[in-house]
């Protein structure tokens, strides 16, 4: 058993699009979809300028706000950490969407199940595949693998460059940012 | 001649995309239907579940980057990065990924189109096209003579083969990339002065300086990891010199805000600072640079306290910098850029371009670790002469290179043949994969050439603006759809790797370019110079390196380990002199300067007015891209297409975030959203240089932002013939003030 996580180092990131796109390929999500979405910040004032580029999806909180308000459990945590949305389950209520706190569920809309950014799970493998964001990142911003499982690379990562969550322990999540 | 459709004479004849279909000819609905039964045809084969991995080249840019395609019931799936690949270094960017989807747009060509009387296009079927083309031309030739042809491409590995070799078979040497618009001043003036490109050695660089190049705004996957490595794991000191904090600055250690077209100065008060002060390497110079002393005391007069003023950096800055470099040399590097703000933009691009490769020169980094590197490329065998007959070679100068006798000959200046429409000396025109009308220079001026052509023939994979003003549009099939001529790569590694096809074609009446070639050339009568299938081709291009196509096809890329790069070795310069020219006969035959000196950009603000400078996004880089769906609507999202004006200038004309402006130049007048920020120079506009689509047809892309070139007067640098796409300055007004 494994607890899935990743790493963004923002610092590297260059604000791309390669991983919604790749992402939106292999999900096949239509044109206008995406699982990541992208927060943009200026600070500082001309010329002592800086701007950042904040790579926002499924965070996969241990104490997830969207699965706790799911009212027919099509939300759900696997055994490995990564939560997933059992299509034959969601009524597309919308609840997740208003729960989340950082705003990364969708409306899917060829199906009308309200989706995210699943590792991308594969249910043959029965786990995450080569997440698409990951395999695709030009700048190599970003780092997948096994939260407990020290040895990984996303683990001494996380631990070397002491990435945090996005928002403290709101949630628990298990994307660990390196900002800057 | 037939009429043109115009963007706006399009509009007043209808209202929308109904019109062609209502006109009696092919429109929206019927292309839609085609496509609603490709889609059924990929629902059938689903039931094979049948999976399979293509190696292919990407399409989507220049760069030609190596991937593996993943095909799932004989329908694009996804596409990764192939890791023996130098540019895509195992990933893939999001245009890359985005451009594949080409091949399912609802906005593809289907069929041969010609141009009726009444300015509408009909399809055709292809060999009523051939043999119309066929008669058209060969009454031209046997009219006009064969320089009254010429053929303009976008450089890809097929064209590349037979756009020549079908121009040299009609006898015309008249053939042009799409270069006068991109790089040609800067590869033209690499070539004076060190005898071709070079580039930087990012992985060792203790200090790498970028003027005006992004390479996160136009990408080449590996350099940008390669930047991001030394951003984040290294002391290299990596200075980003630009009007705008584009977006590698977030990668770089400083941001140096230039004037727009000042950057000579800035490097002439640099070369200045090293020799006064004498820390330029010595014994590089004495050894390899011809005409140092002419150049020293041509730059005594350029200190850093003169070109403070011309490109707005204090002179302490410029001293600074060039300390920096001189100490972190020959690990120091000012990389030699692409298109961005010397490739075409300015009269003084050119020699902005060979005061760079002289600064390099100063830092004695030629062939040094971290510095400016320049290496070889494999060369592709002879092919047999029996089955592959070359045409005789073409003595005849091509148009325009008696005018622009520094063009880079493999690039030319298109803009000469231009010129030559409208003088009547060219009559007949070809373009590949080639929106000249709407990106190369003025379109107004494009749509008076292509009008006073007798023929127009654009091939294409979709209606651009340039298919619009053609008389007949052959319809490709997409990159994924077809095998091309072999790739070969140089560098540090000598590569060799296929555009193979992926998948069949999805659309019956689509034609790959060697088909087209091959089979019109037989109608005109050069049959015998195309007389093998492309397969026959790939087979024996790599036979004459001992290779094979099922070897190649296995591995998808292979090293041929022929090359003879080694860390160390100065280069040999392929100059007349074979040294780093800082003065250059050749150049000042041209009629300038034979030493390198200062100029000056050509237009220049009044009062009130702004600097313009344009540029690429990560997500869209040529015209090309802005048909594509989900592209498209990263742009519409993050709203790409604004016009960003600094929070100062902003402030003193009363717009906010968002606001739409007015914005004119002595060419024209446009409206466009803005985005305030403090990431571009006071007195600066800036602005992407690909959207503003006007074809009706591409339903994506039109009218979406500014199209840049509408502004930019008519002209061409002096020596080189490129576009100078940035020679113009703006005026903006709120709407509605």
């Amino acid at each position: 058993m494994a607890r899935y996580g990743m790493l963004i180092d923002t610092r590297r990131c260059v604000g791309c699009f390669a991983c919604r796109l790749a992402c939106q390929m292999k999900n096949t999500l239509g044109p206008k979809e995406g699982f990541v979405h992208f927060e943009h910040l200026e600070t500082g004032a001309f010329p002592h300028v800086d701007a950042e580029v904040i790579p926002m999806q499924c965070m996969h909180c241990e104490d997830a706000p969207c699965q706790h308000v799911c009212p027919t459990g099509a939300t759900h945590t696997t055994e490995d950490g990564v939560v997933l949305v059992e299509e034959s389950k969601c009524i597309g209520c919308k609840y997740c969407m208003v729960a989340c706190p950082y705003s990364v569920r969708m409306i899917e809309e060829k199906s009308g199940v309200v989706e995210k950014c699943r590792f991308c799970w594969d249910d043959e493998l029965g786990g995450p595949n080569n997440p698409s964001c990951v395999a695709t990142c030009i700048a190599d911003a970003r780092i997948f693998g096994d939260l407990d499982d020290p040895e990984s690379d996303v683990s001494k990562a996380i631990a070397e460059l002491g990435a945090q969550p996005i928002a403290g322990d709101l949630t628990k999540t298990k994307i660990f940012y390196v900002r800057g | 001649m037939t009429k043109r459709i115009t963007r706006r004479s399009f509009l007043r004849a209808s209202a929308g995309s109904a019109a062609l279909a209502s006109a009696g000819v092919v429109g929206f609905a019927d292309w839609q239907a085609e496509r609603a039964h490709a889609d059924e045809a990929a629902d059938a084969a689903q039931a094979t579940g049948e999976t399979k991995r293509v190696s292919t080249l990407c399409n989507g840019c220049t760069n030609e980057c190596g991937l593996w395609v993943n095909v799932k019931d004989g329908v694009i799936h996804t596409l990764e990065g192939n890791p023996e690949s130098p540019n895509s270094g195992g990933r893939m960017c999001g245009r890359g990924h985005g451009f594949a989807q080409m091949t399912y747009s609802a906005d593809r060509l289907l069929h041969p189109m010609k141009r009726m009387e009444n300015g509408d296009f009909e399809p055709i079927s292809w060999d009523q096209a051939y043999l119309e083309i066929a008669s058209k031309l060969t009454a031209i030739i046997a009219k006009n003579g064969p320089q009254a042809f010429a053929f303009i491409r976008d450089p890809r590995p097929n064209i590349n083969f037979y756009g020549p070799r079908f121009t040299a078979a009609l006898g015309s040497s008249n053939i042009y990339t799409h270069g006068a618009s991109c790089n040609l001043s800067l590869q033209s003036a690499y070539r004076a002065t060190i005898g071709g490109g070079f580039s930087a050695d990012i992985a060792n660089a203790k200090m790498i300086m970028f003027i005006g190049r992004s390479y996160a705004d136009g990408i080449t996957p590996a350099n940008v990891k390669a930047l991001a490595n030394l951003s984040t794991g290294t002391e290299c000191h990596i200075v980003i010199v630009d009007p705008r904090f584009n977006n590698s600055g977030h990668l770089a250690d400083q941001w140096v805000p230039i004037k727009p077209g000042t950057d000579l100065a800035f490097v002439l008060a640099m070369s200045n600072v090293l020799i006064e002060d004498e820390l330029y390497d010595k014994d590089f110079v004495d050894k390899y640079v011809l005409g140092f002393n002419a150049f020293k005391k041509e730059v005594a007069q350029f200190s850093p306290e003169w070109a403070s003023d011309i490109c707005g950096i204090e002179a302490e800055i410029i001293r600074e910098l060039a300390y920096e470099m001189a100490a972190a040399a020959p690990a120091a590097v000012i990389e030699p850029s692409w298109r961005a703000a010397f490739g075409c933009a300015h009269q003084n691009s050119f020699m902005t371009g060979r005061a760079v490769a002289a600064f390099n020169a100063l830092l004695g980094n030629y062939g040094q670790k971290g510095g400016a590197l320049i290496t070889s490329s494999p060369a592709l065998g002879a092919l047999p002469a029996d089955k592959f007959p070359s045409p005789p070679l073409v003595d005849t100068p091509r148009v325009g290179n008696a005018e622009y006798p520094l063009a880079v000959p493999g690039m030319g200046t298109n803009l000469a043949a231009l010129k030559a429409m409208i003088a009547g000396d060219i009559k007949a025109v070809f373009f590949y994969q080639s929106n000249a009308a709407k990106g190369y220079a003025n379109p107004k001026v494009w749509e008076e050439g292509l009008d006073k052509c007798d023929l127009v023939v654009d091939i294409d994979v979709q209606m651009s603006e340039t298919a619009m003003l053609a008389d007949y549009v052959l319809p490709e099939c997409s990159y994924l759809e077809r095998l091309e001529a072999v790739y070969t790569q140089g560098g540090k590694k000598h590569t060799v790797s296929l555009r193979d096809k992926a998948i069949d074609i999805v659309h019956p009446d689509t034609r790959p370019l060697d088909q087209i070639m091959r089979e019109l050339s037989a109608v005109i009568g050069v049959g015998k110079y195309f007389d093998f299938t492309i397969d026959e081709l790939v087979e024996a291009q790599l036979n004459s390196i001992g290779l094979t196509t099922e070897e190649l096809r296995e591995k998808g890329i292979i090293d041929l380990g022929t090359s003879d790069f080694e860390y160390g070795k100065v280069p040999a310069f392929a100059t007349p002199s074979g040294k780093i020219e800082f003065y250059s006969v050749t150049v000042g035959k041209a009629g300038l300067s034979p030493i390198i000196t200062w100029q000056d950009r050509k237009a220049h603000p009044a009062e009130g007015e702004f600097y313009f400078v344009g540029g690429k996004q990560s997500v869209q880089s040529h015209t090309m891209t802005t048909s594509i769906e989900a592209l498209m609507n990263i742009s519409k999202e993050y709203k790409l297409e604004r016009l960003w004006v600094n929070a100062s200038d902003a402030e003193a004309l009363g717009i906010k975030e968002d606001d739409t402006v007015e914005i004119s130049s002595s060419e024209y007048t446009d409206t466009i959203r803005v985005h305030v920020t403090e990431r571009i120079m006071p007195g600066v506009v800036w602005a992407p240089t690909h959207y503003g689509g006007s074809s009706p047809y591409l339903t994506q892309g039109y009218d979406f932002g500014i199209c840049v070139p509408n502004f930019q007067p008519f002209d061409m640098e002096p020596g080189t013939g490129a576009t100078m796409s940035q020679e113009f300055t703006v005026s903006i007004k709120k709407v509605g003030a």
